[in-house]
Formats: structure tokens, C-alpha cells, sequence
């Protein structure tokens, strides 16, 4: 009602009432007097008419008057009040009162108004606290974040059930194998790491609960190291080392153990090392004991019988001859074996020689004052070096030489021979002798008082480099020192992707598989609510719409876990159909032939996706259609999908049940999503997964709210859909 | 008669001075270059001692040994296993299998004449 409105209502009210009293106090006067003076005062009215006119008027203006005050001065403004502050509240927190009324009023105000402003500046306070407490917290955890990510240790944190609650890139390039894979000793179908994931998908269970018992053994014996240690064979033969350590709650009756890390490293190349050192060793061990045998005995055979046959002895040192020849062979050989061992323990990156010195120049400048030109090399030669070891080394030799001989210009100029870089290091000036280099090598680095406590020999060594100064002079007046540094091996390039044109049109609803009934289903799971179950979303890309005859031809999924779309734990595999494509098709989906050849078989990509798919509900776009061409497939890959199953497209309708159309673009429109890759198996599949998370709130207003909800309003709305 | 050794031992240069050895020593020596050749040569030798090298090509000293053994006339002889590895391990194998003496290379040429006149004497 509008303050005018009130405003008449009030004035009109009022006037009532006051007529009400008036009348009846004058009827009941009007009852107690006599006729005689009911006379007198019918004459007085008729005759002063004027008078009394003019006082009721005054009465009544005055009354007027009165009401329009108070309804201006108290009723309007409190009412403006409560809505000023209701705004302060809800909507706008620095909105202020500014009323006029009476100053009772105005004191009201302007204490609401100070309450709002002590108020917001708490809430100021609070806010900042948060947002200080939040950016502190989100420092840390991406911090956290890129420390794992960077460890070369793969790191997986579980339960005690053996569900993953955190896992490091690391340990999926470890452990995952995304396709199904023949080996030696048959076909190995994939595994997988996600969150909620079990670990026993990725480690042997009776290695872990080994482990476990082991665990509890050393926390019952309160010992002082509770991590246990076994091997596994991890993804592509690699050997890792794991590392168990259990999470303990400290506890009244003792630490439990709640959970426990899983550390592995990649032991390969140790072992594979030491497997070659040790039988280097053993080869080298055996051939020299052989030889020394046969001089030894020669030797002593010429010594105990001097009486022997001139011929005889002849052959004995021929003998001897031989075998010292041989040994020495056996040296260089073995010696040379051994140098082009990896040395694994040293950090070794791989860089350009002309990369290593650029990072030289400038600190060459900086700390001892020398200045360095780098004559580019006709190729960019790769080395694996510890950079900073490396660059002290060169600086180190820089400052010596600098020292020995005044020279303060270098150059550097690059060659390659045989699985040697050659860097000539040159100045003008005197050369410098081979024993005074010698002794370089053997003191500990510094260079401007920064040290790294190796010797030049022992960096050198670990590079398996060599220094060397030519004796010689130069024709010019130039001197020089050689590196010797061991070029890195060639590394294999990526190989590309494909690119592909994609038309927009959809497949038809598909209503030939019975959703509702999969023996997966259970109350347990039908009682959890929609938002914290785990979700494999997936699609599929097929040769035609058939599935009686027609072939999958590519599998894509994501992981829904918590309400969140895990984009990083996804399935992505195309599959050779074993028949020809056709040429039609190819607009829908984007796969060239040339893309499958080599591809998979569904025999071994199905069960793949299976175990990809273990523990989680199946959630697909018109998913009939794609379980029924696992279905068909169900003989021929020996797996089924026993999985509860739920379709976005029924949930949609569900949600949206006036509307006609429900395929995934038109449903991703309207509830705002953007697709990438339409039409790839994991684009739609992670478009899917987005459509059914925004339709999680929207079921719960129509009542929707678990999985047995979910599926019994699909079940209807299909039936409903199935009648057109 | 002269007590009999059999050398298996694919070396020259190990074989010839340990031939020149025995031979110094009155005994009469047959070699061996592979373990084939050993275990066909030992029923028709019936050697009293066999020195056996362990890495032979083809068949290695332990086949050779276990084969022996399995002969009439390789029951009674005395197998001394040469080698030049060197392990207890493999010493450990070499008696298991049924060896009467073990000498590692290198070796002094007295420690194998002492070694083989001991074994001899046991047997007489």
C-alpha cells in the first residue's frame, strides 16, 4: 500500500471512530434530557448555527492536523525503517538510512544505522580474515600440488579399505596401463588410478596386506621405523621399489593405523646397473684369473724344472706372452664397458652444449670478470650434464687459468668426434702445463668463494669427462683447454595426432536395452544420494546405429567422484572394428581408417573399459543405445556390465518434461555448458558428465535425490516417452 | 703303472703347463678340450683323478662331473673341480656334486701336485 493510501485509510478510520464516539455520547445525552430542554437546545442549534459550525470545523482541522503529524512523523517512518534495514540486511550490507521524522525516530535511525556500521566492519574483518586464510591455504596446497606432481617418486595415499584418496602423476606413469597390452605371457588388460579407486586394481592384494601385517607387527613392537618395503613390476616391465608407511591417529588405546602411503620408485636402471656392473665384474673375474693361471703355472713350470727342453721353455714363454697380451685387452675392454654404464644416481639434465655455456657467460662476468665467446656449433651437440656442477667446473678452470696467465677473453668452440664433444677452451696467452692441471683437478671446486665441496676430478669422473691441455702451442699465440664431455644419446620424437572435421547431428533416441533392472543394483547403493556416488560417464562412437551389426569404434569416459568431473582420470581408446568403415559414417565421428589400423580389438578394449568402469554407476546419453552394444559384445569379450545405469537424457526429461528436445546439445544450451570435441567419444562423454552434474540440484527440487529416486523417475519418464 | 689323469680343460695355455706338470711327475695325463670329449673318453681311460674345468663351452664342469659319476669307471675316480670364478657358492655346488677337491685359478703348480699326489695316495 502506498504511503497516500495509508494515509486516507488512517485519516478515514480515525474520522469514523471519532464520529462513532461522538454520536453515541449524544444519543445517550440526547436520552436524559427533558422535551423541555430538547426544545431549548433545537433552538439554540437552529438560531447560533454559525458558531457551532465554525467550532466542529476547528475541532476537525485540528484533528486533521494532528493526524497528518503523527502519521508523517512516527507511522511512515517506522515503516520505512523496517524496509531500509531489511535492505541493509539482505542486500546491500553499506546501504544507510536517511529519514525525516520526529527525533525519536531519527535517534532509532541512527542507532540502526551505527549497529549496521559496527556490522559491516566486522564482517570486513571476517571476510579479509577468510579470504587471507583461503589464499594462505590455496598457496599452500598448490605448492603441495607441484611438490608432488615434481617428485620423481609416485606417491598413493589410501584408506584401510584400499581406497585411493590422493595419487601424484608419477605414480599413474608407474603403475596405469591405459590400453590393454599383449605380452610375453598373454594379454594384460588395463589398470587404472583414480580417487576412490581401489589400489588392488593397480598392486597385488596379498602384497599390500603383507605389507599391512607387517606394519602392525612394527607398531605393536613400538619400533622406530614403521615403513616396510617390497617390489613390484610396474607399467611396461618397470621395476619399483614401494615403500609403505602407515598413517597413524594417535589414540587412548594406542596409535591405529587409519590409512597408509604408498612411495614407489623406479628402481629399473639401479638394478639393470648393477645387474651389468655385477656381471662386468664376474666376466672380468673369471677371463683374469684364467690368464694368470696359465702365466703362473708357465712361470713356475720354467723355474721348478730348469733342465727342461729348450723348445719346451719356448712355448712357456710364448705362453706367458700370450696371456699378458691378452690381459691387457681384457683391461681396455672392460675398462671401456664400464664407461658407457648410466650413472644413475648423478642428476643429470639434458641440454645443448651451447645452452651450457650461455649459462656460463654471464656468470663468468659476473663472478670472476672474464668475458667468453661462444663460436656457435654446426650443430646444437646434446650433452647430460648436472648443469651446476658442470658450469663450476668451467668457471673454476676459467678463474685458475685467469690467474696463471692474466687472461681475461675466452672462447669456446665446439666439435664433435666419435660419443665425444670436444670444447676447446682458448686465450690468448701461455699455455698451461698438464701437472699443473693435474693439480686443479684435485682440489675441491670453488669459484668467488662459492664452493660445492667435490673436486674438479670427481665432477669430471661423474661425467665421465676428460681435461686436457694440448702441450703444444698454436701457430698463433693462442692457448687452449679441452673438455672432453660424452654426447647424449638421441631420444625418439612424439608422434602426431590427427586432424579431423566433425558434423553435428545426433543419434536417435535408442530405447532397446532395459536400464532399469542391471544386477549391480543394490539398497545399499539405491539409498546413497546422487551426489557423492562414483560415476563413469562415457560414450561410445559406432560404424553405423545398428547393434546387431554395427561395431564400436571408439570408447571415451571420465570419473565423476564427490560431485566433481575428474577430466585427468578419463579413457579415451579407439578400437579396430575389423571391417571397413563407411564413408558416411566418417562425418559423424571423425575417424579415419588409418586412425584404427593398429588399434586394439573391442576383445581387448572391453574389458579394459570394464575394469575402468568397476565400482561406479554407468551414466551415458541415451544410454541404451551403448549398453546394448556392449551387451552384443558380452560373448565374444567375456565381460558384462552388471553396473546400475542412468541416462541423461531421461534424467532431463525428468527435469524438463515439457520440453520436445533432449539430445545433448540442446540440453548442454539450456542449462548453459559449453561442448568441446563433440562428437569425439570423450568429449561427449565429459559434456555428459557436465549436463548430469548441473541436474543434480535442479532432481533435488522435483524431489529426486538418490539413485533409486533417479532411476524410478527415468523409468517413468521413458515409459511416458516410449508411448510417441 | 702310472696312476692316470684326465685334464678338461679348453685353455692351451692352461692345459700345456699343467700336462708338462703332471708328466714331470710320472703320471700319465689324457686332456679333454670339451665335456663332450671327457665323458667319452672316461670309460676308455678310466682316469684316477679328472681335473675338471667348470666353464667349459657346450657342456659345463657340473654336467660333466654329475655324468662321470653316473660311469662305472668315473665312480672310482677322484674329480678336482679348476675354476676361475672363485665363489663359495660354487665350491659349495662342486662338492655337493660329488668333487674330491676344488682349486681356484690362479694356482701354484705345487698346490695342485700336492692336491692330486694326496688324492692318489687315499685311493692306493
Amino acid at each position: 500500500m502506498s504511503p497516500k493510501n495509508k494515509f486516507w485509510w488512517f485519516a478515514a478510520v480515525s474520522g469514523v471512530l471519532l464520529l462513532a464516539i461522538f454520536t453515541t455520547i449524544s444519543v445517550l445525552l440526547w436520552r436524559q434530557l427533558d422535551p423541555s430542554h430538547h426544545a431549548a437546545l433545537i433552538d439554540i442549534f437552529k438560531n447560533h448555527f454559525a458558531y457551532l459550525f465554525i467550532t466542529l470545523f476547528l475541532v476537525l482541522t485540528g484533528f486533521v492536523f494532528a493526524l497528518d503529524a503523527i502519521f508523517h512523523n512516527y507511522i511512515i517512518p517506522v515503516s520505512r525503517l523496517a524496509e531500509e534495514t531489511r535492505i541493509m540486511s539482505s542486500v546491500n550490507a553499506s546501504h544507510r538510512i536517511q529519514i525525516e521524522g520526529s527525533s525519536d525516530i531519527v535517534r532509532l535511525a541512527k542507532a540502526i544505522n551505527d549497529g549496521a556500521e559496527s556490522f559491516q566492519k566486522l564482517r570486513r574483518d571476517v571476510d579479509k580474515k577468510i579470504r587471507e586464510a583461503k589464499s594462505e591455504a590455496e598457496e599452500e596446497k598448490n605448492l603441495l600440488a607441484t611438490f608432488m606432481a615434481e617428485l620423481p617418486e609416485g606417491v598413493l595415499v589410501c584408506n584401510m579399505e584400499g581406497r585411493i584418496l590422493f595419487y601424484n602423476k608419477r605414480s599413474r606413469t608407474f603403475l596405469e596401463r591405459g590400453a590393454p597390452e599383449e605380452t610375453e605371457w598373454g594379454e594384460m588388460a588395463g589398470r587404472f588410478i583414480g580417487l576412490g579407486r581401489s589400489v588392488f586394481g593397480v598392486i597385488d592384494k596379498n602384497l599390500i596386506v603383507h605389507a599391512l601385517d607387517e606394519i602392525a607387527e612394527k607398531l605393536d613392537q613400538k619400533e622406530d621405523s614403521f615403513a616396510t618395503y617390497f617390489v613390484v613390476v610396474g607399467e611396461g616391465g618397470r621395476l619399483l621399489r614401494a615403500e609403505a608407511v602407515p598413517i597413524v591417529s594417535r589414540e587412548i588405546r594406542g596409535p591405529r593405523m587409519t590409512g597408509f602411503i604408498l612411495i614407489f620408485e623406479d628402481i629399473t636402471d639401479e638394478v639393470e646397473s648393477e645387474r651389468r656392473v655385477e656381471f662386468l665384474l664376474q666376466s672380468l673375474l673369471r677371463r683374469f684369473r684364467s690368464s694368470v693361471a696359465g702365466i703362473r703355472s708357465a712361470v713356475e713350470a720354467i723355474r721348478d724344472y730348469p733342465e727342461m727342453a729348450a723348445t719346451q721353455r719356448e712355448h712357456f714363454r710364448q705362453i706367458i706372452h700370450d696371456e699378458s697380451v691378452s690381459l691387457g685387452t681384457l683391461l681396455d675392454n672392460t675398462a671401456a664397458e664400464y664407461a658407457g654404464f648410466v650413472k644413475s644416481h648423478w642428476p643429470a639434465v639434458r641440454i645443448s652444449v651451447t645452452d651450457l655455456f650461455e649459462t656460463v657467460k654471464p656468470k663468468a662476468a659476473e663472478k670472476i670478470g672474464v668475458t667468453l665467446t661462444i663460436e656457435p656449433p654446426p650443430e646444437p651437440y646434446p650433452v647430460e650434464v648436472d648443469s651446476y656442477a658442470t658450469t663450476m667446473s668451467i668457471l673454476f678452470v676459467m678463474e685458475r687459468v685467469r690467474n696463471l696467465t692474466g687472461a681475461n677473453e675466452f672462447t669456446c668452440a665446439f666439435d664433435r668426434r666419435d660419443r665425444f664433444i670436444h670444447i676447446d677452451l682458448s686465450w690468448e696467452g701461455d699455455p698451461v702445463r698438464i701437472e699443473t692441471l693435474r693439480q686443479w683437478e684435485s682440489r675441491p671446486l670453488t669459484v668467488a668463494e662459492e664452493g660445492i665441496g667435490l673436486t674438479l676430478r670427481e665432477v669430471l669422473g661423474h661425467h665421465d669427462a676428460q681435461l686436457w691441455c694440448p702441450a703444444c702451442r698454436e701457430p698463433s699465440s693462442r692457448s687452449s683447454i679441452r673438455l672432453f664431455l660424452p654426447a647424449a644419446e638421441k631420444t625418439a620424437k612424439p608422434t602426431t595426432a590427427h586432424a579431423v572435421t566433425i558434423s553435428s547431428e545426433s543419434r536417435p533416441e535408442f530405447y532397446d536395452f532395459d536400464l532399469f533392472n542391471q544386477p549391480g543394483q543394490n539398497p545399499e547403493l539405491d539409498n546413497c544420494s546422487l551426489r557423492e556416488l562414483a560415476y563413469t560417464v562415457f560414450d561410445t562412437e559406432t560404424t553405423g546405429l545398428n547393434p546387431k551389426t554395427d561395431e564400436i569404434i571408439s570408447i571415451g569416459a571420465v570419473r565423476i567422484v564427490n560431485g566433481r568431473l575428474l577430466y585427468r582420470e578419463s579413457f579415451d581408446q579407439l578400437v579396430d572394428p575389423r571391417r571397413p568403415l563407411d564413408y558416411d559414417s566418417i562425418k559423424y565421428h571423425g575417424i579415419q581408417p588409418d586412425m584404427l589400423a593398429g588399434q586394439p580389438p573391442i576383445q581387448r578394449v572391453l574389458p579394459t573399459f570394464h575394469r575402468f568402469a568397476e565400482d561406479t554407476i554407468l551414466l551415458a546419453h541415451n544410454a541404451a543405445f551403448d549398453m546394448r552394444m556392449f551387451q552384443v559384445k558380452e560373448k565374444e569379450t567375456g565381460v558384462r556390465f552388471i553396473n546400475p545405469v542412468l541416462d541423461t537424457l531421461l534424467l532431463s526429461a525428468v527435469v524438463h518434461p515439457a520440453q520436445d528436445n533432449h539430445n545433448l546439445e540442446d540440453i548442454a544450451k539450456r542449462l548453459g555448458i559449453r561442448i568441446v570435441g563433440r562428437h569425439t567419444a570423450l568429449g561427449d562423454a565429459i559434456a555428459a558428465g557436465e549436463v548430469f552434474l548441473r541436474l543434480i540440484p535442479l532432481l533435488a527440487k522435483e524431489g529426486v535425490r538418490t539413485l533409486k529416486d533417479a532411476r524410478m523417475a527415468s523409468e517413468k519418464t521413458y515409459y511416458a516417452r516410449m508411448k510417441y | 703303472m702310472a696312476p692316470k689323469i684326465l685334464i678338461v680343460e679348453d685353455e692351451p695355455n692352461i692345459v700345456v703347463p699343467l700336462r708338462f706338470l703332471m708328466e714331470q711327475n710320472g703320471y700319465s695325463v689324457h686332456v679333454a678340450a670339451t665335456g663332450e670329449e671327457a665323458v667319452a673318453s672316461v670309460p676308455e681311460v678310466a682316469p684316477d683323478v679328472v681335473l675338471l674345468d667348470i666353464m667349459l663351452s657346450g657342456m659345463d664342469g657340473f654336467e660333466v662331473c654329475q655324468s662321470i659319476r653316473e660311469t662305472p669307471e668315473g665312480r672310482s675316480a677322484r674329480i678336482v673341480f679348476i675354476t676361475a670364478m672363485g665363489r663359495d657358492v660354487d665350491m659349495a655346488k662342486g662338492l655337493a656334486l660329488g668333487a674330491d677337491g676344488y682349486i681356484t685359478k690362479p694356482f701354484s703348480n705345487a698346490e695342485v701336485v700336492e692336491k692330486i699326489r694326496g688324492l692318489i695316495d687315499l685311493s692306493q
